[in-house]
């Protein structure tokens, strides 16, 4: 079962002095669970935080909920986000996200056998001027791809 | 004080007033879900749409305060349009399962789609689909498809119970109400979250499938739980009492009542219904609860019989052989008659005051529950005074143990839930000679050989006044008969004195002819 | 007619996005003026240079601020950089080469309204900006232009960044202000607004980053000199994002006003023997141009409003004629049925059956009426709702069907693209 690391209980506590209201917190922290749980939230946090925050588990299920950067299950070392919104369906996404999930025999949002990739469509990240693009978890983004260059990327990867 | 034109109607309102009360004042038929009297302001269902004139854009009656001067319609063809098309965005994920739905009769989509619907769908897609049945706590089943997340019971336990168990999960078309896992919907108002549902996606684990709401009658009554005295709307047929819910009292309990109150509903009822087993394999059980007749020891008798006969042997031994006991739990009006009969016609100061839990007395949920459950402690004590009586337990004690008490009368509570030293004192009180005890409920405690039962009324079967706490009168009437031989105190008083019943005036309320008994519950029997 | 760089003059040099950079390049002189300026005549200056908000729903900025009530509660200054118009790619290129430049402008705006504290509101998937204003805001409070006293003026700003986590509503300035107070970014209900009862029920001016940029140069030079660019109704520069079916998609400053086919040749042209189809002016939400209109438009908010679209967040995308608009409508109704945050009705139906009809259009299961329908629903769930975003679903829908009206008949009729002669759900996962 999952729990905070005591740096991470400290950095909760932090941040909910930081802002004027104690809620505002809320989303620091799911990314700090997120960090120390290979990229996803369990369940279980929520109640965690809600003890730490002193903040009712509805609401920061609610949030949790709410936003699609917090991930709700497992999603592999390298969640690997294809934009598929107008620019870059237009420059071939659709195409690259289909591309790789054949190749890696698995439906997107489906992890990999060997846990290592999880291949995702998402909205528009602002990178339409360098479309292709895609983002691996919350790291820099990939831009001015085409299938070649994607493969080649997640070759690269440690 | 702003004046506007509502439908072309004048009105003048209060400051700060919004339109939708305006509408509500008017009685001006205004659609709407997600706003509540009650509640804050959500503005999400959009329907309770209106054209101010000088606006280009309709706008929502529930967020806009009126000022003064302005002329405001409902009956605009763009506003009728607007509501048309709204009503169908609410239907179109909707299961329309009202066959199998327990809100079916009662039901805020049903009624307003009548009124302002437009009965041409143009739905072809397919439908969100979402979870059904989920046990949202012990009281409370939600079918997740049927809500039309207008975030009623979502705000009722952020800003009423305080209690945050709901939340809305997710967002766009799969959103769902839901609670955290491990945090369920367990406070003692939860049901209120039914009650305002517009829609069946909370329906009461208690009530639901019982019966349909078609068949139940209601009328308005006070909550006997506690010395609140929540206005409530007793739901009845001929089978019994099927539920409570709040009814509308600024003064007393606003729109709410507790889940505690609403429990009481099942005491009303002569026999139990019990229901064993899963879901699917369920079967009912009908066990009498409430005493039917009179008891003499072990020998039923009939009831007025036992009365007349209880009044002589008072009035034989009379003043100082007799003792009255009386509760918090009776209308003032029985409280004073029978009260009268002993200080009066028998010239006794025998005049008991029994209280339950005294030190729970001033409790008090921040809400509506109070640690009083009582209805009507401040009627008891008022009794006692206008007699001017103040006897101290122990000498009723003492004077049982002693013989010179022979005969005691006991106006029983009727909520013996809330007794619980109710055995002590029937072990206490039954040294006595004899103890007459007059009780809605069966108790085993009380068959003893020197007991007399006397069947009384439950406060649905009479009227009558009960002071809450903060010393306000409130009546409540004759709501349905369900123990044909039971009394009420006033009824009995006249009996020991002698007097007959007036019979015709007794049933004048009743919705029914009178009949011995004859509920259906029982013919599902046959 | 070229760029006219008031903003991204320096956007180029590396060292810009430093300190010492920005410095080198005449960065936070401004801020020295303004502290010498009534804070009274910065917002007038800022009314006067007729400065837009830039951020999609181009209000006026001094008019903005001027709504703010005088009854001495702590007010806000946020800055919205959830930008998240699909297309849209201006603000990020802005925080991340000019980090300085935003929070010099955002110092003065403070300075103007009376603001001593500031949020700059990121969407979370900018880590990369929201890393590099985290460090130029640190730069700042130790150069001393963000803290107490700033430059000895007596004015204390304190400035923070709050990143968000996946939702294109908190663009949406009263959904920022939500999520900003650690709630779902759900938009509130106006009455109040933001200015009166804003984050949390204090008073609180919401701008564009891009908004909140410019107010350096017209501070810089007045009100008049902004003036000089662009035209009467939409003064000075704007940034256009530029993507699709052009040689060179980028970011281009040019005064408002500008000729759409002469924005269209900065960033390269059509593609070789492509010829021009459609051009969505304003980001998805703005309704679609056909080719005769776009040929006409000049980039500035009154002709775009006159052709029944609007200026928007500046996301140019250009369509060509390889493109198939049942295609591209797929793309737009999905974003929106995927981003409605689910508490108005209309919208929370409305988008997703939008997306449905289109979806089975595009799968093969459409049928004629489909197409009036389409419309019908568009129609009601304009106007009705809390926010905009219900408008931002249904204006799309209200341009692409009846302007390449015959694309969906015969995807209809022949289960296939009129332009891909395929059906093209298959590409969708």
């Amino acid at each position: 079962m999952f729990k905070l690391s005591p740096e991470g209980v400290e950095f909760v506590k932090s941040e909910v002095a930081r802002y004027e209201s104690k809620e505002s917190a809320i989303i620091p922290a799911l990314y700090r669970v997120q960090k120390e749980n290979d990229n996803w939230v369990p369940n279980e946090a929520i109640s965690e935080l809600s003890q730490i925050m002193d903040i009712p588990e509805a609401r920061i299920n609610e949030v949790f909920h709410f936003y699609t950067m917090f991930n709700k299950e497992p999603v592999g070392k390298y969640h690997v986000q294809v934009c598929t919104n107008v620019a870059c369906a237009m420059a071939g996404t659709r195409e690259i996200l289909k591309d790789l999930c054949d190749e890696h025999g698995v439906k997107v949002g489906e992890v990999t056998s060997d846990g290592r990739y999880c291949f995702q469509n998402v909205e528009c990240l602002g990178s339409c001027g360098t479309a292709p693009m895609l983002q691996i978890n919350q790291d820099k983004y990939n831009e001015n791809l085409d299938i070649e260059k994607t493969k080649q990327l997640l070759k690269d990867l440690p | 004080m702003p004046k506007c034109t509502l439908n072309g109607k004048e009105i003048e309102v209060a400051e700060g007033t919004t339109i939708i009360e305006a509408y509500k004042k008017l009685e001006e038929d205004i659609a709407h879900y997600c706003w509540h009297p009650g509640l804050s302001v959500a503005g999400v269902c959009r329907l309770c749409m209106v054209k101010v004139e000088g606006n280009p854009r309709l706008q929502i009656a529930c967020n806009t305060v009126v000022q003064d001067g302005m002329v405001i319609s409902n009956q605009d063809d763009e506003v009728k349009e607007a509501v048309r098309w709204g009503l169908d965005f609410h239907l179109i994920n909707h299961p329309l399962d009202c066959p199998v739905c327990d809100q079916a009769g009662e039901c805020g989509l049903q009624d307003q789609y009548m009124k302002f619907g437009k009965y041409d769908p143009e739905m072809a897609e397919r439908k969100v689909k979402k979870s059904k049945v989920v046990d949202l706590g012990k009281r409370v089943v939600l079918d997740s498809e049927r809500c039309i997340l207008c975030s009623r019971c979502v705000r009722f336990t952020e800003e009423v119970s305080k209690t945050n168990e709901l939340g809305i999960f997710n967002r766009g078309d799969h959103s769902e109400i839901g609670t955290y896992s491990g945090k369920p919907l367990d406070n003692n108002y939860s049901l209120n979250t039914v009650d305002i549902c517009p829609v069946g996606a909370l329906t009461s684990r208690d009530f639901r499938f019982k019966q349909r709401v078609w068949f139940l009658n209601k009328k308005q009554s006070v909550c006997t739980g506690c010395s609140t005295g929540c206005n409530i709307d007793v739901y009845f047929n001929k089978e019994g009492v099927w539920r409570f819910k709040p009814a509308f009292n600024a003064e007393v309990n606003g729109h709410w009542m507790c889940d505690k109150g609403r429990d009481y509903y099942a005491n009303l009822n002569p026999y139990e219904t019990h229901v064993e087993g899963e879901r699917k394999d369920k079967k009912v059980k009908r066990i009498p609860v409430r005493l039917l007749n009179g008891m003499k020891g072990s020998e039923m008798i009939n009831s007025q019989d036992l009365a007349i006969e209880v009044g002589q042997r008072l009035k034989e031994l009379g003043g100082e052989k007799v003792a009255l006991v009386i509760t918090g739990q009776q209308t003032s009006e029985e409280l004073e008659a029978v009260t009268e009969f002993f200080a009066k016609d028998l010239n006794s100061k025998n005049v008991f005051y029994w209280v339950n839990n005294k030190e729970n007395f001033d409790e008090f949920d921040g809400i509506l529950k109070r640690g009083d459950e009582n209805p009507n402690t401040k009627g008891a004590l008022k009794t006692l005074e206008k007699f001017g009586l103040n006897q101290t337990w122990s000498q009723l004690t003492d004077g049982i143990e002693k013989g010179h008490i022979e005969m005691v009368l006991v106006l029983g509570p009727e909520n013996q839930q809330v007794y619980p030293d109710f055995k002590t004192r029937v072990e206490e009180l039954s040294k006595a000679k004899t103890l007459v005890w007059t009780t809605a409920c069966l108790n085993e405690s009380l068959d003893k050989s020197n007991v007399w039962q006397i069947p009384a009324n439950t406060f649905v079967e009479k009227e009558g006044t009960f002071i809450n706490h903060a010393g306000l009168e409130q009546k409540i009437s004759f709501i349905t008969d369900l123990v044909h031989n039971a009394f009420d105190g006033v009824e009995l008083a006249r009996l020991m004195r002698g007097d007959d019943l007036p019979e015709e005036e007794r049933f004048k309320n009743s919705p029914y002819k009178r009949v011995n008994n004859e509920f259906t519950s029982i013919r599902g029997d046959l | 007619m070229p760029e006219s760089k008031l903003l991204t003059e320096h956007y180029h040099k590396d060292e810009y996005r430093g300190l010492q950079g920005y410095k080198a390049n005449g960065g936070y002189q401004v801020i020295e003026k303004a502290f010498k300026m009534d804070p009274q005549k910065i917002i007038e200056e800022v009314l006067n240079s007729g400065l837009r908000g830039r951020g999609g729903a181009g209000f006026p900025t001094g008019r903005k601020w001027s709504f703010l009530p005088d009854n001495g509660e702590p007010r806000y200054l946020l800055c919205n950089a959830d930008e998240g118009e699909p297309c849209t790619f201006k603000d990020r290129m802005m925080m991340e080469r000019a980090p300085h430049q935003l929070i010099e402008g955002m110092v003065i705006s403070a300075f103007a309204i009376k603001s001593h504290k500031s949020y700059i509101y990121v969407r979370g998937e900018y880590t990369e900006s929201v890393e590099i204003l985290r460090e130029a805001i640190k730069e700042a409070y130790d150069a001393g232009y963000l803290g107490k006293n700033i430059l000895g003026s007596g004015f204390d700003h304190d400035m923070d960044v709050y990143a968000g986590a996946g939702a294109y509503i908190c663009g949406e300035e009263t959904g920022m202000i939500s999520s900003l107070e650690g709630k779902k970014g759900q938009p509130k209900l106006k009455p109040p607004f933001p200015a009166v009862k804003g984050y949390l029920g204090k008073p609180t001016i919401v701008n564009n980053v891009e908004t909140l940029a410019a107010v350096v140069p017209i501070i810089k030079d007045g009100a008049d000199a902004y003036k000089k660019f662009g035209t009467e109704k939409s003064t000075g520069t704007k940034l256009f994002s530029v993507s699709g079916d052009v040689q060179k998609p980028g970011n281009y400053e040019v005064p408002l006003g500008m000729p759409l086919r002469e924005l269209i040749e900065l960033a390269g042209g059509m593609k070789p023997s492509r010829t021009l189809k459609a051009v969505i002016p304003g980001g998805t939400s703005a309704p679609v141009l056909n080719k005769e209109e776009a040929e006409k438009a000049t980039m500035d908010y009154e002709c775009l409003a006159e052709m029944g679209s609007m200026l928007g967040s500046g996301a140019v995308t250009i369509i060509d004629d390889t493109r198939c608009m049942v295609d591209m409508l797929h793309v737009i109704t999905h974003f929106y049925h995927h981003e409605s945050c689910g508490q108005c009705t209309p919208c929370r139906e409305g988008t997703g059956w939008l997306n449905k009809i289109v979806n089975s259009i595009v799968e093969g299961r459409g049928r004629l009426q489909d197409i009036d329908t389409l419309c019908k629903v568009a129609d009601h769930m304009k106007g009705k709702t809390i926010c905009a975003l219900s408008d931002a679903a249904a204006l799309p829908v209200l341009s692409f069907v009846p302007k390449f009206r015959s694309e969906f008949e015969f995807y209809i009729r022949e289960g296939r693209s009129k332009v891909k002669g395929t059906r093209y759900a298959e590409m969708h996962a």
